[in-house]
């Protein structure tokens, strides 16, 4: 009973498991469920699951799967470039259902049953746009630039692609063949161009490998050469150095030798140079200090003179200036008194001058009034002389003479009045002889006065004013008042 | 899908059907869309990073330069 009972829930286990296993659908990483025959809110009429599983019931409901794996079209299009020229475009496309559910309800609806001719669909929607593009383009855009071949037909395909609800994860152009050759003959100058570079440059190398192994050679040589000269060197180093080693001996001997002579010019050296020393400190330094205490002394004593001539100086020229103030004060006094004495004796020769006038004053009024009375009788006498002139010239000058004679026989004796020294040769003779001619001399005077006077008489009283003998009168000059105005 | 970021794989221009590979969370995947330039005369070089401006589903979406 209990292993019946045991038995039938088992049983019911496993039932309810294998239907459950038979209703629940799970949808693989590379696949989309499509199920139908329910209603569902998406609007499409079936149920897209991916990725997870789902309870589907069996009879009411149908499970489809449509793989979302990537898919190959292979492209082999025969088309005819812009040139005219036929070419034939291999290539590939790769592409899948897109992941998202538009995209996978798309490629149910067009694919679901056909999923095999994907490839050839996609081949012939490629292969149309391919020959369209091709068509507008040459074979050297074609070969110089596919990826604009590639990108064009992607453009141009992509929406068709789109309502396929494909994708296209890669389109590659693969080959492009020419059956006519046109593209091997396209190629060929380029090819020669190539080969001829390629020559050149095998030619150019091979001239410089050739090069480089003669420098090569050539350095090698000279390296050889050099290590001779270098191993000549060093075996005449060390045949010097051996001829050195055996000559060892004597040049060692003459080098102590040279030493030793060397160290006693050395003393030598010293001794004189000590001696020279102890003659600068017996000789040189002692006279130094002779000769500079002589020198110091001598410019102390100098600087004593110039010191005592200087206060000499200094005190010679006090004494001047107070001996100059000494004079001048008794100067100043000594003007002072002499003005004083001047002011006096001025007040006296002015009293005394005045009183002089005074007298002068007096005296000349008198001198000129006896003249002025002297004058009037030399003038009646003239007159009266005049008279008697015109009268008697003879009388009256004879008279005159008579009464000068005295002063013309002086007058004669003056001829001899400045000789200091005189010499007769005649004696006595002589001297009555000049005498008599000095005389002479007055009586010739005579007859001329009478020549004289018989002109006089001729002329009438023109002769009178200066027979009076009165000299013009000099104009006297101001001189004090001149002096004064000074 | 706006404001996801991508990278242009077939040149995006005027008169030009381009391509762009976009990170999708949903579907834990990089998928291709199909790109127009969303600055009309725009065009974007491939390589360069492109923002989505502007999703219409399924495929296709208006892209411009980030």
């Amino acid at each position: 009973m209990v292993i019946g009972i045991a038995g039938a829930v088992v049983a019911s286990i496993i039932v309810l498991i294998v239907l459950f296993k038979l209703m629940w659908r799970v949808a693989e990483p590379n696949e989309a469920l499509i199920i139908s025959g329910s209603k569902h809110g998406e609007g499409l009429g079936f149920r897209t699951v991916t990725g997870r599983g789902t309870l589907v019931l069996p009879g009411i409901q149908v499970v489809r799967r449509l793989s979302l794996d990537l898919n190959e079209a292979e492209l082999d299009v025969e088309c005819v470039t812009k040139q005219g020229i036929p070419v034939h475009v291999k290539g590939v496309v790769i592409f899948k259902v897109g992941d998202d559910p538009v995209s996978i309800a798309n490629a149910a609806r067009r694919f679901l049953d056909q999923q095999k001719a994907m490839g050839q669909r996609v081949h012939n929607v490629f292969a149309g746009h391919l020959r369209s593009i091709v068509g507008g383009l040459t074979v050297e855009d074609m070969i110089r630039d596919r990826e604009r071949m590639t990108g064009e037909t992607r453009a141009a395909s992509g929406s068709e692609m789109e309502k396929l609800g494909l994708i296209i994860d890669s389109l590659q152009i693969q080959e492009i063949l020419d059956p006519t050759g046109y593209i091997e003959n396209l190629a060929a100058p380029h090819a020669a161009a190539v080969h001829r570079d390629a020559r050149i440059a095998a030619a150019e190398a091979d001239r410089a490998a050739t090069e480089a192994e003669q420098e090569a050679a050539a350095r090698k040589a000279e390296a050889t050469r050099n290590s001779g000269i270098q191993q000549a060197g060093y075996q005449a180093e060390l045949d010097t150095a051996a001829a050195r080693a055996q000559q060892a001996g004597p040049l060692a001997q003459a080098a102590s030798r040279q030493e030793v002579v060397v160290q006693e010019t050395k003393v030598a050296e010293l001794e004189a140079h000590h001696r020279e020393q102890q003659l600068q400190a017996d000789v040189r330094k002692p006279a130094d200090a002779r000769a500079y205490e002589t020198r110091t002394k001598a410019v102390a004593d100098r600087d004593a003179r110039i010191s005592a001539a200087e206060a000499l100086a200094r005190e010679t020229e006090l004494k001047t200036a107070a001996e100059a103030n000494r004079v001048k004060v008794a100067a100043t006094a000594e003007a002072e008194a002499t003005r004083a004495r001047g002011l006096a004796s001025a007040e006296a020769t002015r009293a005394t001058g005045e009183a002089e006038a005074a007298a002068a004053e007096a005296r000349g009024l008198a001198q000129a009034e006896a003249a002025r009375a002297l004058g009037l009788a030399e003038a009646e006498a003239i007159k009266a002389r005049a008279a008697a002139l015109a009268e008697n010239q003879e009388a009256v000058v004879a008279q005159q003479l008579a009464e000068n004679w005295p002063q013309i026989v002086k007058a004669g004796a003056e001829a001899f009045g400045n000789v200091e020294h005189m010499v007769l040769l005649n004696g006595a003779d002589g001297m009555a002889d000049m005498f008599a001619k000095a005389l002479t001399m007055g009586g010739t005077g005579l007859g001329l006065a009478r020549q004289l006077l018989a002109t006089m008489g001729a002329d009438g009283a023109k002769a009178e004013p200066s027979a009076t003998g009165k000299p013009p009168v000099p104009q006297v000059i101001p001189v004090q008042q001149e002096q004064a105005r000074s | 899908m706006v404001g996801a970021t991508g990278r242009v794989t077939g040149r995006v221009g005027a008169g030009l059907v381009g391509e762009v590979m976009v990170h999708v969370p949903q579907r834990q995947g990089t998928e291709a869309f199909l790109a127009y330039p969303a600055v009309p005369g725009e065009t974007l070089e491939p390589g360069s990073q492109v923002v989505v401006v502007e999703y219409q589903p399924p495929r296709t979406v208006y892209v411009a330069p980030l």
